[in-house]
């Protein structure tokens, strides 16, 4: 049986549907802007932040225009019948105002105002939460037990995670740069993104792509670094294509996680070249986006996505010179051929690391 | 300066949850990194926030501080002379 | 068919495995209860007092399973699937964090790092060398549905076993249960992994 993945959908600060967002990021902008004195000491910082919604109940706005999207995007009253299912993907919610229940506000209220037959799942992995959460609805249509799966993703910038990142000394005080020799570290960012997942091709108002596989790995090494030797990457790699039957060299590009961290982005170059992935092109959004966290294994999946539709590979904002010891093929601008199959990957705190393969039907 | 050290040793085991150790096992020249007591790179960033809080020192980087928080010998020769 | 084999609960006061008491003492706060079952366990490792209450419960928790079911620590180490969850994810350690830079303070790394409830698979993965899956999903209730069916896919697909977890700290009490599932009735249970099956010995009914 095939999953079907399609009716993809971006809100970011570059526009509130995938094919706005594409056609932005194709001619490489970006929505990473100067914030003045928001920092923990007050000082300016870069961040990608949506300035077009009102930051009070942002997150539960940011969930319903997603799934809003998705609707329009799919054939009629999906959303509410019995074999449907919403996964919602996010690390802090609405953290802003609701320290004490994160979540469970929005997640009634989405059941409610959505009329759903099953209560959303929420997925909170880390980053890697939104690619955990396509996984995690491919693996529910395969066992058929709901043919029909809503995955959204969102996160929202909030003092929370700023002084967070800001206390491990891991923001960098210029827009990130992935994989570059110069990266000091992440650009925070907010947005959301989603992808109607299914076992029924009709179920999409324009062509479906497939979605092949999916699997996470832990890197059993440490809580807040990555392995150095890219274990739980590796292996989770290892494992999709295994599953998915399909040889490296099938895959046409990689849309890496690629954070802007020394350690992190060091840890993905050794993956892949251990995978012998070195010559496949390769990109992080996160120039373009920020890192989104709950959001970002969505968005930039919905970009590749966007990407096989379009046969056009996007540059890897940021980066200039190579700065990671595993040889990599990063995009330096952008390419224009016949992409057929994607390889999705996140890492995140906890060791945790997912991919995904989606292709071309 | 002895007084300085015994508080900080006493600091440290607070702040960094050294529950298995007590002031007795750490010595003035102990590595507190890698093969001695054992401390990590978050241990390393609770340090700078411990500097600032109690004796008003800030770090512009963490790597500054590799030096400075390699044994109490070290910490406390460099609060002495820094604090404010 | 896939079969539970074995289970433990944690509360301030009792745990429980298989459903039977193996330790009740007059209710403690959870600090209390930790240091108990850590003693206990006689366990050197450094590390565990760095955790917050959530990843120590969990932590404990599977050492707990470790030591009523040695099989435990016989799988290899892709084998094991984490599956866990509770309903308020890290809301506990969130607000010590907040309190940290509140008012002007510093904010603190060490307790940053612990405000994603996923932490605690990480814990348990590093202490056992498990490359797994991972699997952290926020709740109202205790899904027994969830996690039987998530639990069956996981093994179908490329799991040997899973662990799965449910742990909450509220105000000053723990909420704490614990279940290991493998293709084989290991242990003659006799429980077949399925919500009813599941739902009744959470409830311990």
């Amino acid at each position: 049986m095939i999953t079907y993945i399609g009716s993809e959908n971006i809100i970011s600060p570059l526009g509130e549907s995938a094919t706005e967002n594409f056609e932005r990021v194709r001619i490489n902008e970006t929505g990473i802007s100067l914030s003045k004195g928001i920092g923990v000491g007050k000082e300016d910082l870069y961040l990608s932040k949506i300035k077009s919604i009102p930051e009070n109940n942002k997150f539960n706005v940011l969930l319903a225009k997603c799934l809003d999207s998705i609707i329009s995007d799919s054939s009629a009253n999906l959303i509410n019948l019995k074999e449907t299912i919403v996964i919602v993907s996010t690390t802090k919610a609405d953290i802003q105002e609701n320290l004490d229940t994160p979540i469970q506000h929005s997640i009634e209220k989405l059941k409610k105002d959505y009329n759903l037959q099953n209560t959303p799942l929420v997925i909170s992995n880390a980053c890697i939460s939104g690619v955990l959460a396509m996984n995690t609805a491919h693996n529910y249509i395969q066992a058929n037990i709901y043919k029909h799966a809503f995955v959204i993703g969102a996160d929202v910038i909030s003092d929370f995670v700023l002084f967070g990142f800001q206390s491990l000394y891991a923001v960098s005080n210029e827009p990130c740069q992935p994989f570059d020799k110069e990266r000091k570290g992440i650009t925070l960012g907010e947005g959301a993104a989603g992808v109607l997942i299914s076992s029924d091709s009709s179920a999409f108002k324009k062509g479906p792509l497939e979605f092949v596989e999916g699997t996470s790995s832990n890197d059993a090494n440490h809580i807040s670094g990555p392995s150095r030797t890219g274990e739980g990457l590796y292996r989770s790699i290892q494992k999709t294509l295994e599953l998915a039957n399909i040889p490296s060299a099938d895959i046409d590009f990689i849309s890496a996680h690629g954070t802007g961290t020394l350690f992190n982005d060091e840890m993905e170059s050794i993956a892949f070249e251990r995978l012998n992935m070195n010559n496949i092109p390769l990109n992080s959004l996160k120039g373009y986006f920020g890192h989104t966290l709950g959001a970002a294994g969505l968005i930039e999946t919905a970009i590749s996505m966007q990407s096989i539709r379009n046969n056009t590979l996007v540059q890897s904002l940021g980066f200039q010179n190579e700065g990671t010891s595993g040889g990599i093929n990063i995009l330096t601008e952008n390419l224009n051929k016949e992409v057929n199959t994607i390889l999705k990957t996140a890492s995140g705190f906890g060791g945790c690391n997912a991919s995904a393969i989606i292709r071309e039907i | 300066m002895e007084n300085l050290k015994a508080t900080l040793k006493e600091q440290i085991i607070e702040r960094l949850n050294l529950e298995d150790i007590s002031v007795s096992d750490i010595n003035d020249d102990t590595a507190l990194f890698g093969e001695g007591l054992g401390l990590d790179s978050i241990d390393a960033l609770e340090l700078i926030v411990l500097m600032e809080n109690d004796y008003g020192i800030e770090l512009a980087n963490p790597e500054e501080g590799k030096e400075i928080f390699s044994t109490i010998n070290s910490m406390a020769d460099y609060i002495s002379k820094n604090k404010k | 068919m896939n079969y539970i084999n074995s289970y433990c609960h944690i509360s301030n006061s009792a745990i429980k495995i298989n459903g039977t008491i193996s330790n009740s003492y007059e209710a403690m706060p959870i600090d209390e209860v930790i240091k108990a079952i850590y003693l206990s366990l006689d366990l050197k490792y450094s590390k565990f007092h760095k955790m917050d209450q959530l990843s120590k419960i969990a932590f404990l928790g599977i050492e707990l399973m470790k030591q009523a079911n040695p099989e435990i620590s016989k799988y290899g180490e892709n084998d094991i699937a984490l599956l866990f969850s509770n309903s308020k994810s890290s809301a506990a350690t969130d607000i010590k964090f907040q309190e940290s830079y509140a008012n002007g303070g510093i904010p603190s790394p060490s307790l940053f790092v612990y405000t994603l409830p996923n932490i605690l698979i990480g814990e348990i993965a590093i202490r056992n060398k498990w490359y797994g899956e991972n699997m952290f999903t926020v709740s109202n209730l205790f899904d027994a549905k969830y996690y039987a069916e998530y639990a069956n896919i996981l093994i179908k697909k490329s799991a040997e076993a899973v662990l799965g977890g449910w742990i909450n700290v509220n105000e000053d009490k723990i909420e704490a249960f614990f279940f290991f599932v493998t293709k084989k009735d290991l242990k003659q249970l006799n429980l077949p992994l399925n919500t009813e099956t599941l739902d009744k010995i959470y409830k311990g009914v």
